[in-house]
């Protein structure tokens, strides 16, 4: 293509291209839900999101995604403290089997944990006996969501603790700290950033688990049925509305995660 | 005697004799040098993965004294500064800190400041934060945190800067601010890890100044590491040279620069001129010349092989046979060349050394070739010499010239510390 001077017909054409490509992939099916869920006004918007099954849903995938976070969170820093200070025999494949679930299909996760906890599995064998049923409850959402979701916080959490300079801690040694106050004030404080983004990125993934929640919570409306779970029921019962009203919460809840991720990246970055 | 009981038995030995930790610096103030010392190794070992990088050091640092370890990269000057932290342990040996043995104790418990090389400041915490952090964690009152704050602010002068974070000061601010940290629990010695590393040269010179003063102001005893020998002369009290993690000497700035014990320690505190030479009758041979030496050669038999160490500033040179008063002829030369360097003028000056008879199959000893048509004998030497002096006396290249020698060292024929029958200890003290 010819270059005219001062003016380069690449530039336009390929930002036209790519937003073209764009549009149809990741813009428009997003406007979709925000454009349905409007067009039958506000009112049945807000009756089918006040519906009690469709805030049970919601307020399910919300503390269920809180628990497994909080656990993410502190075992998160337990196990990177461990994997990063400690060289001990099999280290490397322990680092790699946290690592793991993120590349097992999410189906399969909660496939493994029945097997594991469920009335028949190896372990849920042992305590059905004693009335213990941990499969088809929130605890299984937990369970499964922090199985999908810890090597989110993990790999956050983890390079963190390996870049950080040695020294600070040995400083705070000499200067007579406990371990336990060298990690309260020295080593806490610059996982600030860390800790947040593996937070944030556990709990914005934990709400929208899909695949591993329907097989282990059992899927029962008002009981065991999450949010993404809802949408996929009242999508297959035909009520398009009731569905569109928890996709368009879950859609903006998603952008404020991905908000705070993105604008305060220069605040979470900063040792 | 097991390390193991060794060590058991200095320590009992301490536990009768040592008088309590205050009363024992109390003791030290007045006594200057000699008593208990402030902190001291004995025959601290090392190795890492079968190599060793320390072997049986000991030393002693006294009350407001500042040694520096001076050595190359891999001396394991670090090792002995962080065994002596408690940031590290020793195969063998124990540390003394006040006549107490802390070998046993962990880093906390140690009360010993240390200086890191990049400053190992709290990045969450302002300065005032930063100083009082050994405070706060001993859980002492808010009012005497308060006070030693702002003592210590004014001390290492920064009333200015008190709630700026680290990242917003100065590598020369961020110093004071480690230093002042430590010092806010009373520590028993400052250990100083490359303290100037990280500065550019002109900050360095200016920093070394400043924590001289301040040393000479508080009076804690110090330890310093550098690589660095002109921050060595001008920070230590003593100085103690490091090789492979062996010491090779330690005395004061004065003894390790005027009487280095080693070829090592010659040639690793400024430049050294070396000669291989033979012990006379009151003289040192070197090929066909020889150098009156009445008192340095009483310690060598007669032939023994030996070492002639001298400074190029210690070479005085002149165009008659007479030389400067207090001058000892060495050789005739003639020069070779002439640089200008600012405060002073360097010259290479090749001596008229010839071999003895040469044996057959041995090299020469004083044959140097360089490239030129001409096969030339003799050993090339470096003279330096001050303005003055050059402005005095002005030579030009080809030149012959008599030189002489104002001071020198005569070391028996070996290289390094590890080569000596004997084991160094302190020459210093």
């Amino acid at each position: 293509m010819r270059h005219v001077r001062g003016f380069d017909v690449v530039r336009p054409l390929s930002i036209a291209t790519m937003v073209a490509i764009m549009l149809p992939l990741v813009l428009l099916p997003l406007a979709s839900i925000f454009i349905f869920g409007t067009s039958q006004g506000l009112g049945s918007f807000w009756a089918a999101l006040t519906a009690p099954e469709a805030l049970f849903a919601l307020q399910l995938s919300l503390v269920t995604s809180f628990w497994a976070t909080v656990f993410n969170v502190v075992f998160g820093l337990f196990a990177s403290y461990v994997l990063s200070r400690y060289n001990f025999w099999g280290r490397n494949a322990i680092i790699v089997t946290i690592s793991l679930p993120t590349a097992i299909p999410t189906a399969v996760a909660g496939f493994a944990l029945l097997l594991l906890w469920g009335p028949y599995g190896t372990l849920g064998r042992l305590l059905a006996p004693h009335g213990v049923q941990l499969m088809f409850t929130a605890t299984a959402i937990i369970l499964a969501n922090i199985f999908v979701t810890f090597p989110l916080a993990f790999g956050v959490i983890k390079p963190v603790f390996d870049t950080m300079s040695r020294s600070l801690e040995e400083a705070s040694a000499t200067i007579g700290a406990t371990r336990w106050q060298t990690f309260w004030h020295v080593t806490l404080p610059s996982l600030r950033g860390a800790i947040v983004t593996g937070a944030l990125l556990t709990f914005a993934r934990a709400v929208g688990e899909f695949g591993s929640t329907i097989l282990v919570s059992g899927n029962l409306a008002g009981r065991t049925q999450t949010a993404p779970l809802y949408i996929f029921a009242k999508f297959n019962e035909g009520q398009v509305e009731a569905a569109n009203a928890v996709a368009i919460v879950l859609a903006l809840f998603s952008f404020v995660i991905f908000s705070i991720l993105f604008f305060a990246r220069d605040w979470l970055d900063t040792e | 005697m097991q390390p193991e009981q060794a060590r058991k038995s200095e320590r009992e030995v301490d536990a009768t004799t040592a008088p309590p930790n205050g009363a024992a610096r109390e003791s030290m103030h007045n006594s200057a040098r000699g008593g208990v010392a402030a902190a001291s190794v004995r025959s601290l070992s090392k190795s890492f993965k079968g190599t060793m990088v320390l072997e049986d050091i000991n030393f002693d640092v006294g009350e407001g004294e500042s040694l520096v370890l001076l050595g190359a990269s891999g001396s394991g000057k670090t090792t002995i500064l962080r065994i002596i932290a408690g940031l590290e342990e020793p195969d063998t040996g124990s540390v003394h800190l006040h006549g107490r043995d802390v070998s046993e104790l962990p880093a906390r418990e140690r009360g010993v400041g240390v200086i890191f090389q990049s400053y190992a400041l709290f990045p969450r915490m302002t300065v005032e934060q930063n100083i009082c952090y050994g405070l706060r964690i001993r859980k002492r009152p808010k009012r005497e945190i308060k006070e030693t704050v702002e003592r210590l602010l004014a001390l290492v002068k920064l009333e200015d800067h008190r709630r700026k974070f680290p990242s917003q000061l100065s590598g020369g601010q961020q110093q004071r601010v480690a230093i002042a940290r430590t010092l806010a629990y009373n520590p028993q010695v400052l250990l100083f890890d490359e303290p100037f590393g990280a500065l550019d040269a002109q900050t360095r010179v200016r920093l070394r100044r400043e924590i001289r003063t301040l040393l000479r102001q508080i009076k804690v005893p110090a330890v310093f590491i550098t690589h660095d020998q002109e921050e060595a002369l001008e920070l230590g009290d003593r100085i103690a040279v490091l090789n492979a993690g062996r010491l090779e000497q330690i005395g004061t700035p004065d003894e390790v620069y005027n009487r280095p014990e080693t070829e090592y320690v010659a040639t690793f505190l400024g430049a050294a001129n070396l000669l291989l030479g033979v012990a006379g009758a009151g003289a040192i041979e070197i090929g066909t010349a020889a150098i009156p030496a009445v008192e340095e050669t009483a310690r060598f038999r007669e032939g023994q092989a030996v070492k002639l160490v001298f400074r190029p500033e210690d070479v005085r040179l002149s165009e008659t046979n007479s030389l400067a008063e207090g001058a000892r002829r060495l050789a005739g030369g003639i020069i070779e060349e002439m640089d200008f360097v600012g405060a002073y003028e360097r010259l290479t000056v090749r001596l008229d050394l010839i071999a003895r008879a040469h044996a057959e199959g041995k090299p020469h000893l004083y044959n140097v070739t360089i490239n030129t048509s001409d096969r030339l004998t003799g050993v090339p030497i470096l003279v330096t010499r001050p303005k003055p002096d050059a402005g005095a006396a002005r030579f030009k290249v080809g030149d012959r010239v008599t030189v002489g020698l104002m001071s020198f060292r005569v070391l028996p024929n070996f290289p390094l510390a590890s080569e000596r029958g004997g084991k160094l200890y302190d020459t210093g003290r």
